[in-house]
């Protein structure tokens, strides 16, 4: 359910919308009335109102996209795919015990030869397998939601912008945060309209980790050789840890950083015009790909140059966990996926008058701010608290949740845009594989607006 | 001398503990890994103090509003009612919201969706869901070939698999470290809910009053989601009680510490005292 503020009725429909689904949004369709119920109404009666799926991945992001794919409205999970037998038959044991009646493939191309009745599958394969199965499913008539990154290359990221233009079809990248109804209210509300940051200089965004042993398997359920092979990796370690490996991943960058660089794009409205980065092997002895990383960019906004740091340490986790934060001359967001790591700060400087966002119900005060008194009086009593800030938008359906929604309010009813559709989310990708490069080239590589488009 | 591995991870506000016997030291801590993983995902769901949590999500829940719940879930809330009626209301994990709410919150299962009949679902799972992750994290280690095991949570629920080689089975003690009263165990669970660490922080969920029938009470079954409920509601009965509550369930027994002595409740075979 998404909790909106009394005014969300003055918000523009589509800010929320195409985040929730029809049902769990009461909140949400009272107040975007008088468009939001018709397109419920239509969304019932659709021929489409069952959507059938398929999940192609059961790995760990498998498993949280099938977590949200069991509960939401309006879904036929008809099947799932991985190479992986031990998985495979573990999920699918354990969708039937729930009423689904699903099957599983080894495959891709096994699932398109037998699934017929498909309209659209949820990729969450490993990396270098996104474009080829993206691309194939574009091209056999299905939508497509897939995880970010869009590939482990460039070329493979682009060939799935042009599929996606040639096909017609829908190809949403899982840049969860872009569905996520306290980063829109935050973004377009608080930011773009009210403007409490004032002129945003900076930006700085992390994901630190603490060190954690390679993923391994059970003994009984390792995959033959062969069949590894068959599928791109070396063996069952390199399975197991392909985030970590050049030609399957991107490394930390790209598995964390993603997220949150393409929040550096959304919110600024523009893409890097340069990047500069440090990082390395520095810890782990069993990977190809930098465990810690450290990245600048440089924006070109319309009030001036803006600098985004971005770093992902995967050797602890006591600095301060993840966050992307936007700093002004006149107020600072700190925003996370956690609630309790959100904050709003303002500058003793500042124009605006929270005071009246707070009653616009744009912020939620921790306290009545008390008006300005006489300069020459005071009154003197115990301390007093400092005045908190937060933002009033609640959202407690799984994370991913509005986003398979969006993508399939999309597939429903083609008012509904995708919030993150490929050509989009290639921005952002284009820019994160340049910071791998930047890294290797150890200087400043400048990116034109031109290169960024797919 | 059999070898037993020792790995520990803090979840569910508590710290978790992993042993395995008789298999290789990386092995077991990959298997460890596995099972301390799926503790974080089941916190995710479960924790009333995650806003995204289902756990939220049912919070926030109308009455006669319903919602499509994930496997684990509708699998822990299942027996929290089935544990529920049980003890007759003794354990419920809607003993918290009784704090602020005048009304029993009331809600239903049926097909993988709750629907809330009245009241705030405001769900505290603390007094079963760490059994619950205990259970699941089993099922992890035995996928992993690691029958050996011993899961701890919080010192206050365990559950033990097969034995350590050489070993009549876990040595599990009642009460303080190193007890003298110690059984030996082996796949089953034992939990244990008292006032001596936290105080009156039990509430019987029928009144909303703090917990003053036992000052500890163990519950021993075979699983640690049954234990844990079961002994958190036997704080709030009383003999009589808890040996009606308990009378159609031959695998629970119930110890209950009276003037320094136990008295065993229950028709399952007492364990074997070391």
């Amino acid at each position: 359910m998404v909790t909106l503020p009394s005014t969300s009725r003055e918000l523009s429909r589509r800010e929320f919308i195409g985040t929730t689904a029809a049902a769990g949004a009461g909140l949400l369709l009272t107040s975007c009335s008088p468009d939001a119920a018709p397109k419920t109404a239509a969304a019932k009666s659709s021929p489409l109102n069952k959507i059938n799926i398929a999940l192609i991945g059961c790995g760990a992001q498998g498993q949280v996209l099938l977590d949200s794919l069991t509960v939401i409205d309006g879904l036929n999970l008809v099947a799932i795919v991985d190479i992986w037998e031990y998985k495979r038959n573990e999920n699918v044991r354990r969708l039937k015990s729930q009423g689904f009646d699903v099957k599983g493939y080894e495959n891709y191309e096994d699932l398109l030869a037998n699934e017929k009745d498909l309209q659209a599958v949820v990729v969450a394969s490993p990396d270098f397998w996104h474009a080829p199965i993206t691309n194939a499913c574009l091209k056999a008539g299905l939508h497509v939601y897939c995880e970010k990154m869009m590939s482990n290359t460039l070329d493979g990221a682009r060939s799935m912008v042009q599929t996606m233009r040639e096909t017609g079809k829908l190809l949403q990248i899982g840049h969860q945060r872009r569905s996520n109804p306290r980063y829109i209210f935050a973004l377009n509300r608080l930011v773009r309209e009210a403007k409490i940051c004032g002129r945003i200089t900076a930006a700085h965004a992390q994901w630190n980790r603490t060190v954690t042993n390679d993923l391994s398997w059970p003994k009984k359920s390792e995959i033959a050789p062969a069949q590894l092979a068959k599928y791109g990796f070396k063996d069952m370690h390199q399975f197991r840890n392909w985030r970590w490996f050049k030609g399957l991943g991107g490394g930390p960058l790209s598995d964390l950083g993603a997220h949150q660089i393409d929040i550096f794009n959304w919110w600024f409205g523009s893409t890097a015009k340069s990047v500069m980065a440090s990082g390395g092997v520095d810890y782990y002895t069993t990977h190809d790909w930098y465990d810690n990383a450290m990245v600048v960019y440089e924006f070109a906004t319309p009030e001036g140059t803006a600098r985004a740091f971005y770093q992902v340490q995967t050797t602890t986790s006591s600095g301060g966990g993840y966050f992307e934060m936007f700093m002004g001359d006149e107020g600072t967001i700190k925003m996370s996926e956690s609630p309790n790591t959100t904050k709003l700060w303002r500058e003793d400087r500042s124009t605006k008058a929270w005071e009246e966002l707070v009653g616009k119900n744009y912020l939620r005060a921790s306290a009545v701010a008390k008006p300005a008194g006489d300069a020459d009086k005071v009154d003197v009593r115990e301390t007093a608290p400092l005045l908190e800030y937060e933002i009033p938008v609640s959202f407690n359906k799984k994370i991913h949740q509005p986003h398979l929604e969006n993508f399939f309010n999309a597939i429903r009813d083609k008012n509904v845009k995708l919030n993150c559709p490929a050509d989009e989310a290639f921005r952002s990708e284009y820019i994160i594989h340049k910071a791998n490069e930047a890294i290797i080239a150890q200087k400043t590589i400048p990116i034109t607006k031109e290169e960024v488009e797919a | 001398m059999s070898e037993i591995h020792v790995f520990k991870q803090r979840a569910m506000a508590t710290e978790f503990e992993v042993r395995i016997a008789d298999e290789e030291k990386t092995y077991a801590a990959s298997a460890a890994q596995a099972a301390f993983t799926l503790t974080d995902e089941l916190e995710n769901k479960l924790s009333r103090f995650r806003a995204n949590s289902e756990i939220s999500e049912i919070a926030q829940l109308a009455v006669g509003e319903k919602l499509r719940l994930t496997e684990p879930v509708f699998a822990c809330l299942t027996l929290a009612k089935k544990m529920e009626v049980a003890t007759r209301g003794a354990f419920s994990i809607t003993a918290v919201a009784r704090q602020t709410q005048s009304i029993k919150p009331l809600w239903s299962l049926d097909n993988f969706h709750i629907c809330g009949d009245a009241g705030k679902l405001e769900f505290d799972l603390g007094a079963i869901g760490k059994g619950f992750a205990l259970d699941r994290m089993a099922e992890v280690l035995r996928e992993w070939s690691c029958e050996k095991f011993l899961l701890i949570a919080g010192g206050s629920s365990i559950l033990a698999g097969e034995i350590p080689a050489g070993t009549a089975g876990w040595s599990c003690g009642l009460g303080e470290d190193n007890s003298p009263q110690r059984f030996w165990l082996k796949n089953g669970s034992l939990s244990g809910s008292g006032l001596a660490v936290k105080g009156k922080h039990i509430f019987d969920p029928r009144t909303g009053e703090p917990a003053k029938r036992q000052n500890r009470a163990w519950a021993l079954c075979d699983t640690a989601a049954e234990s844990d409920a079961l002994s958190t509601a036997c704080m709030v009965l009383d003999e009589a009680e808890i040996t009606k509550a308990i009378a159609d369930e031959s695998r629970w027994l119930v110890i209950l510490e009276e003037a320094g002595a136990l008295r065993f409740i229950g028709t399952r075979a007492l364990p074997n005292f070391a």
